[in-house]
């Protein structure tokens, strides 16, 4: 069994590079990805891109060799010191530059986190034990490929980058089924529709010279949903206050006075719209 | 250019606090919430290659360059600031179609997005998105 | 002093018409809302800082005057009064401004470098997101490769789908979807209580 589970350990680490180096080798990107990627602290801005197309062809060759025959310890060596070097690379990547994508299997900006560093470890193990191998892949039981279905499953479930492919699935059906919000509809009205509502009403575009501040106050009574600004009428301190239906959306019904609450005066109130009979 | 309108929003940038903590200087390496200035979604061919407004069907976006003045007028007020390019931005294609309107004028399309400083000289940060009309300042 | 009741009981008369004391009405022609904004300070060239603003984090407090540290490194003296609004999640009072809060602030600036603030708002940020996970109050939000944690506060969070009046109602977010939230930050878990949330129903 452990012969096998070797022997098989060639495969999944060739299909795995194979495919980490295609992200890094092909596409209309490549650069603009190698500089968000850690490597650009490592060797530079300028050597970001050549470096990371470096370890694509590094990647591809090793691959290679490995899928392909002959059986040579020398594959196995140099897929150990890839792996020990990805390891090496995102544990520096974490301390260093924390906030940035590893870049280690291709296309989509991850930051590197714990994730990162059990894959490269999972990695590094495999190829570790493709050293053993005895036999080629092309020579195991075909049972044994079962074992290759479930390794690609790990690296799958430590890669963030391909959470869009199943994860994220999973969660929309679960929200579909019982979205956790559902409980969240409520008659209330939200201070959000009433700022919307009085910033698209004339009553607002009409004074907003006069505003000096954000919203100031605002308070509910009956249909009626009072909002106050500080304002300046000339050179007076004053208060605008708007009245804004609560459960209507009229932004014609808005109404507005400019107030000097130090007299109690109204300094401003535009000629009530028709439609307001109180 | 003619004025082109849209929606426009703000953004943070100059290391500050919060999910701003590690904002940067912006793709011109000038970027600052606190001063005049804008991002825009045509800065350079990579820049266009992220935010691609011609997938919402917006294509009087021109190429403009890092220092370029623009100026944005709020249309539901008629306030209008003058800034300039200091960062790459919107990612117009992520928010096509989206629609906001003040009195009878409606705007689509996120098409640029200002400093805190500049936002709040034309409307209250917290009112988030505003329709715009943006031209040559 | 009568407090908030009384302003507000003044207020609402006022706007509803149900006061008698109406002074200047009719002087309203000779003050064009164009004359208000020319009045206004003038602003800054494009690129440059505009010295009627300030950003930065509270360090600290005296009364009504509160010192922030801008992230560009400069120093920020800035005077709250009675006629400053304060957004800190919602519209608030002008003592919820702490030390380690974050702010951003618009003013008038004074000679001798204090700015008297008109509006505050606290801890506020706008972020560009995709929504990952979604769970019993709380968005899960992937920030430009960032995680943040987005709480739903009842009462106050509110959804705007495709541009549509703010609701309420947020069921109708989707897992793996952009949306831009409007928040206000947590300075002690780095997480967020979301205010306004824009997405595509």
């Amino acid at each position: 069994m452990l012969g096998q589970l070797a022997a098989v350990q060639p495969l999944v680490i060739g299909l795995l590079l194979a495919w980490s180096s295609y992200g890094k080798l092909h596409g209309p990107h490549v650069a603009a990805k190698a500089r968000r990627t850690a490597l650009s602290d490592l060797v530079g801005d300028r050597y970001a891109a050549p470096a990371y197309r470096a370890v694509g062809g590094i990647e591809l060759a090793i691959a290679i060799a490995l899928l392909l025959p002959p059986l040579w310890l020398v594959e196995a060596l140099a897929a150990v010191a890839l792996a020990a070097g990805f390891v090496g690379y995102v544990i520096y990547a974490r301390v260093v530059v924390p906030e940035s994508s590893c870049g280690c299997m291709g296309s989509a900006a991850t930051p590197v986190r714990w994730r990162g560093i059990a894959r490269a470890g999972v990695l590094l193990a495999a190829a570790l034990a493709a050293l053993t191998a005895d036999i080629g892949w092309w020579s195991v039981q075909p049972m044994s490929i079962a074992l290759v279905v479930v390794e690609a499953m790990v690296f799958v479930g430590l890669s963030a980058e391909l959470d869009r492919y199943w994860l994220m699935p999973l969660r929309r059906l679960r929200v579909r089924l019982t979205h956790p919000l559902a409980g969240t509809a409520s008659y209330e009205v939200p201070l959000a529709a009433t700022q919307q509502q009085l910033l698209r009403s004339t009553a607002y575009q009409s004074v907003n010279p006069f505003l000096r501040s954000d919203i100031r106050d605002h308070w509910d009574e009956g249909d009626w949903r009072f909002v106050s600004y500080t304002a300046a009428y000339g050179e007076r301190p004053a208060t605008a206050v708007f009245a804004v239906p609560r459960l209507r959306y009229e932004p014609d019904e808005v109404r507005v006075a400019i107030v000097d609450e130090s007299s109690g005066e109204t300094l401003y109130r535009p000629a009530t719209p028709l439609a307001l009979v109180d | 250019m003619a004025g082109v309108n849209g929606e426009v929003s703000w953004f943070c940038c100059g290391n500050s606090w919060g999910p701003c903590g590690s904002a940067g200087t912006g793709a011109c390496g000038t970027c600052h919430s606190g001063k005049f200035q804008h991002a825009w979604p045509n800065t350079s061919d990579a820049c266009y290659s992220i935010t691609r407004p011609d997938r919402c069907g917006v294509t009087a976006m021109s190429r403009r360059t890092c220092g370029f003045r623009h100026s944005t007028t709020n249309l539901c007020n008629g306030a209008r600031v003058v800034t300039s390019i200091a960062d790459c931005g919107p990612q117009t294609d992520l928010f096509c179609g989206e629609r906001a309107c003040c009195g009878g004028t409606c705007a689509s399309n996120r098409i640029i997005d200002l400093t805190p400083a500049a936002f709040s000289a034309i409307a209250s940060l917290n009112a988030g998105l505003i329709p715009c009309s943006v031209n040559v300042g | 002093m009568t407090g908030t009741i009384g302003r507000r009981t003044l207020l609402t008369s006022a706007v509803l018409g149900t006061s008698a004391t109406l002074v200047g009405a009719t002087a309203m022609g000779s003050l064009a809302p164009e004359t208000a904004f020319a009045a206004r300070a003038q602003l800054p060239e494009p690129g440059q800082p505009d010295p009627n603003f300030a950003e930065g984090r509270v360090v600290s407090r005296d009364g009504s005057v509160v010192m922030a540290s801008g992230s560009d490194g400069r120093l920020h003296r800035i005077q709250l009064t009675g006629g400053t609004s304060v957004w800190k999640l919602r519209p608030t009072t002008v003592d919820q401004v702490l030390v380690g809060d974050g702010l951003y602030a618009r003013g008038v600036l004074m000679p001798g470098g204090l700015l008297a603030a008109e509006s505050v708002w606290v801890n506020i940020v706008n972020l560009k997101v995709h929504i990952t996970a979604i769970g019993k109050n709380v968005l899960y939000l992937d920030h430009n490769g960032q995680k943040v944690v987005g709480h739903v506060v009842p009462g106050t969070s509110a959804a705007v789908y495709n541009g549509t009046a703010a609701i309420s109602d947020l069921s109708m977010l989707k897992v793996g979807k952009h949306a831009q939230v409007i928040g206000a930050w947590r300075p002690d878990t780095n997480e967020v209580d979301l205010a306004t949330i824009y997405a595509a129903a």
